[in-house]
């Protein structure tokens, strides 16, 4: 076979062209939020975050009361997989093409916002009375720092408990009635463990993430909410403590590359002691390691601060949808206190309206393990805290993880690995 | 212009341009062939007519690889993002690369990936093409199976080797079975960039032993018979007649695999996961141009400033092959 010079190199050409191909931007609109008060109708599209596997059901009873009640509409329902979901969204907003109501957290709606993608609920008259159905608390947790407003409805609240092996607890000579439910109490019983096992069982498969900092207390963020400041003194301590853990075994050796995949997995087959979860974990537990299952205990979520953390979604609307009055009003009945309500009763989610929490689903004991893990995260809720600083980046959680891992390997102290990525945090802040 | 070119492209009459049947039993259109009239009036007449042929497959790449570089190009003289669109910064994008501790690491990988994956991919595979291409029973089966991994998705494969190297995976438990005790594949940073390595190489085998294949089957037989007449032996005959007859090809090979390995991105991903390993201290270029540029934040003007690095690279890359070639002809 024989080829020429120039097929090879035109060919390695185009090869090395290709990878160029996926970079590329786009300008987003920046238009002024407007009024959504006028008549509800139209044809509108509302996007979700990996829900169509599993309530599809409730989701196109949803769409259809809503149609009901507003004859004039149309609702078209979208989901996106878990895995690449930013991405999805940027591509949309940079497209031009982002739904009319979109599910969102936090720190996907700061980027949209200061896009000017995202209608400010305090301006809109007809929104902003819808206001006070809303739980104080998860109506500003959808107001960004620096930026004037509320750029979503609040939609469910989760929290979870902490799952621990109670036999490996027992193998280790530890009380598995008495479990960690404070950092220093789980580097303590970490220690122990691998102590007695020789390293054979781990304590804990993750490295600390912003909201672990959070939970020991460290301030994440400076008094002027302008730059990033876990590295402080507790932030160090805690970085410490971590490495004494890695470098026991108390911390899986895998931990530096983990994905909370992948340690849910460990968890499973019983090679972690300890991992968070919430409550739909426990029937994954009883399908797939009905072994663990007998042996699983359940706690709370580990602290520091007496505050657990709390994770929030959000639903926010395009600042340039064409039928805003229909996007607002199905905005608002997605997350009202009827439908949160029915969606809790779906899966282990919290309502974030007025008087939701006080129902009996989330204070009457049944006995089973279910309704308890339930009852307890819905108490713990009341006095629980978004750990995760609003405007902290995909980027900014890969630099925080990136210098943890170097410290735990003793590249660098704890010190500089957090002062590094401090540095490079507030880097980012600057350049969004 | 316009009208120039159309009656120089469609005569009056088709009949006598040859371009319709010139009788019931002549068949369904023109003739062919060098000596015919036909051949002759369309290179002619319609000079753009290669191009014309060429158009489709010049649109899609026109649209979807350089316009895109283009703008990459353009890019990464911007501090564009992913949702704002940036202003002129000049060399700024380039100057920071410099500083970035993560993109001289991602440069180290993605060079020792070219390093090491190269030679491997040079030629195990045309070894393994002369074990396959003698015709024995059986072969056909030996032939389908080092080619399956070339077909197998990488995400389902580099799900299967990340199981089977993890610390309670198959391969540390054979390792422990035997005394050796566990390996950190995936929780050393070499070992898990050699790791991904090993996967890079498995699964690019088969594809390279088919052009391999295709190039062994031009060499003529008469010069091993002639070579082992003289009596040189099995790896005389591969170092004097096989290596000098394929050179060419191990020449493409090398360029293809060394642009391909320059740009590594989904073994690597799938076995360090998506922070490039521990500290990140795995991550290759492509990797960091996903991480960079990818995300409501992502920052188009700085990944695009290091894709331009890479195109430049695997530019060179070839260059360097291509002229190692040349010397060698000279």
């Amino acid at each position: 076979m024989r080829i020429s010079r120039r097929a090879v190199a035109m060919a390695t050409v185009l090869a090395a062209v290709l990878p160029l191909s996926a970079c590329g931007g786009g300008d987003t609109g920046t238009e002024e939020s407007s009024d959504a008060s006028g008549p509800v109708k139209g044809q509108i599209s509302f996007q979700t975050w990996n829900l169509q596997a599993n309530f599809k059901e409730y989701f196109n009873g949803v769409i259809k009361d809503f149609e009901k009640k507003y004859p004039d509409t149309k609702v078209r329902w979208v989901d996106r997989p878990a895995e690449g979901y930013a991405d999805k969204l940027s591509a949309d907003a940079a497209a031009g093409t982002l739904p009319d109501v979109v599910n969102v957290s936090p720190d996907q709606l700061a980027p949209l916002t200061k896009a000017g993608l995202a209608l400010d609920l305090d301006k809109d008259r007809t929104a902003a009375a819808f206001r006070k159905e809303y739980l104080p608390d998860a109506w500003k947790s959808q107001q960004i720092p620096g930026v004037e407003g509320t750029y979503g409805f609040p939609w469910y609240l989760n929290t979870g408990p902490m799952f621990y092996n109670k036999r490996l607890f027992e193998e280790a000579g530890l009380d598995p009635e008495k479990p960690p439910t404070t950092y220093d109490e789980v580097f303590d019983a970490g220690l122990e463990m691998a102590r007695r096992t020789d390293g054979r069982v781990a304590t804990l498969g993750q490295v600390p993430t912003i909201e672990d900092f959070g939970r020991y207390g460290v301030q994440l963020v400076n008094k002027e909410g302008t730059g990033f400041a876990f590295n402080d003194a507790k932030g160090v301590e805690m970085l410490t403590r971590y490495k004494e853990l890695f470098d026991a075994k108390a911390l899986d050796p895998q931990a530096l590359t983990a994905t909370p995949e992948s340690t849910g997995s460990k968890f499973l087959t019983e090679s972690v002691a300890m991992n968070p979860g919430s409550a739909l974990d426990l029937e994954n537990f009883k399908k797939q390691a009905p072994t663990l299952y007998k042996n699983i205990g359940i706690t709370d979520q580990v602290t520091s601060t007496g505050k657990v953390n709390m994770y929030v979604m959000g639903v926010m609307v395009n600042a340039n949808s064409q039928q805003k009055p229909a996007a607002v009003a199905f905005a608002h009945f997605v997350t009202d206190a009827t439908r949160q309500m029915s969606f809790a009763k779906e899966v282990a989610i919290f309502p974030s309206t007025q008087g939701s929490l006080d129902d009996p689903y989330f204070t009457k004991e049944d006995g089973t393990d279910e309704t308890r893990v339930r009852i307890a995260a819905a108490k713990s809720l009341k006095n629980a805290v978004n750990y995760t600083p609003v405007l902290f980046s995909e980027q900014m959680k890969t630099e925080l993880r990136n210098q943890v891992a170097k410290a735990l390997q003793g590249k660098v102290s704890p010190q500089e690995a957090l002062d590094r990525a401090v540095e490079a945090c507030d880097k980012l802040l600057k350049q969004s | 212009m316009k009208s120039t070119i159309a009656s120089r492209a469609y005569p009056p009459d088709p009949a006598a341009a040859g371009l319709a049947p010139r009788s019931p039993g002549s068949g369904r259109g023109p003739r062919r062939g060098p000596g015919s009239g036909q051949g002759r009036r369309i290179s002619r007449q319609l000079p753009f007519s290669p191009w014309l042929f060429a158009a489709p497959g010049l649109l899609v790449v026109g649209a979807f690889s350089l316009l895109p570089f283009l703008s990459t190009v353009v890019n990464s003289f911007t501090d564009r993002r992913v949702l704002v669109a940036g202003d002129y910064v000049g060399l700024a994008n380039f100057r920071e690369l410099v500083h970035d501790e993560m993109f001289w690491t991602g440069l180290r990988n993605s060079t020792l990936y070219v390093v090491c994956v190269v030679p491997a991919l040079v030629v195990l595979p045309l070894l393994l093409a002369l074990l396959v291409r003698r015709n024995i029973p059986g072969i056909a089966f030996f032939r389908s199976a080092f080619y399956t991994p070339v077909v197998a998705s990488i995400v389902v494969v580099g799900l299967i080797w990340v199981w089977m190297l993890d610390d309670r995976g198959l391969v540390n438990s054979l390792l422990e079975t035997v005394g050796i005790g566990k390996i950190g594949f995936l929780s050393d940073q070499w070992l898990l960039l050699f790791s991904a390595m090993a996967v890079t190489v498995w699964k690019g085998l088969g594809y390279y032993m088919i052009i391999y294949l295709a190039a062994l089957a031009d060499v003529p037989r008469e010069l091993h018979e002639a070579a082992a007449v003289d009596g040189a032996g099995a790896v005389r005959r591969f170092f004097t007649v096989t290596v000098p007859a394929v050179r060419s090809t191990m020449v493409l090979v090398g360029a293809l695999s060394s642009v391909a390995a320059f740009k590594v991105f989904s073994e690597v991903y799938l076995m360090a996961g998506p922070t490039g390993g521990p500290a990140g201290e795995d991550t290759t270029l492509v990797m960091l141009v996903q991480r960079v540029g990818t995300g409501l934040t992502g920052r188009v003007g700085y990944a695009s400033a290091i894709s331009v690095v890479v195109f430049v690279v695997t530019v060179a890359l070839m260059l360097l092959v291509l002229r190692a070639d040349r010397k060698e002809d000279a």
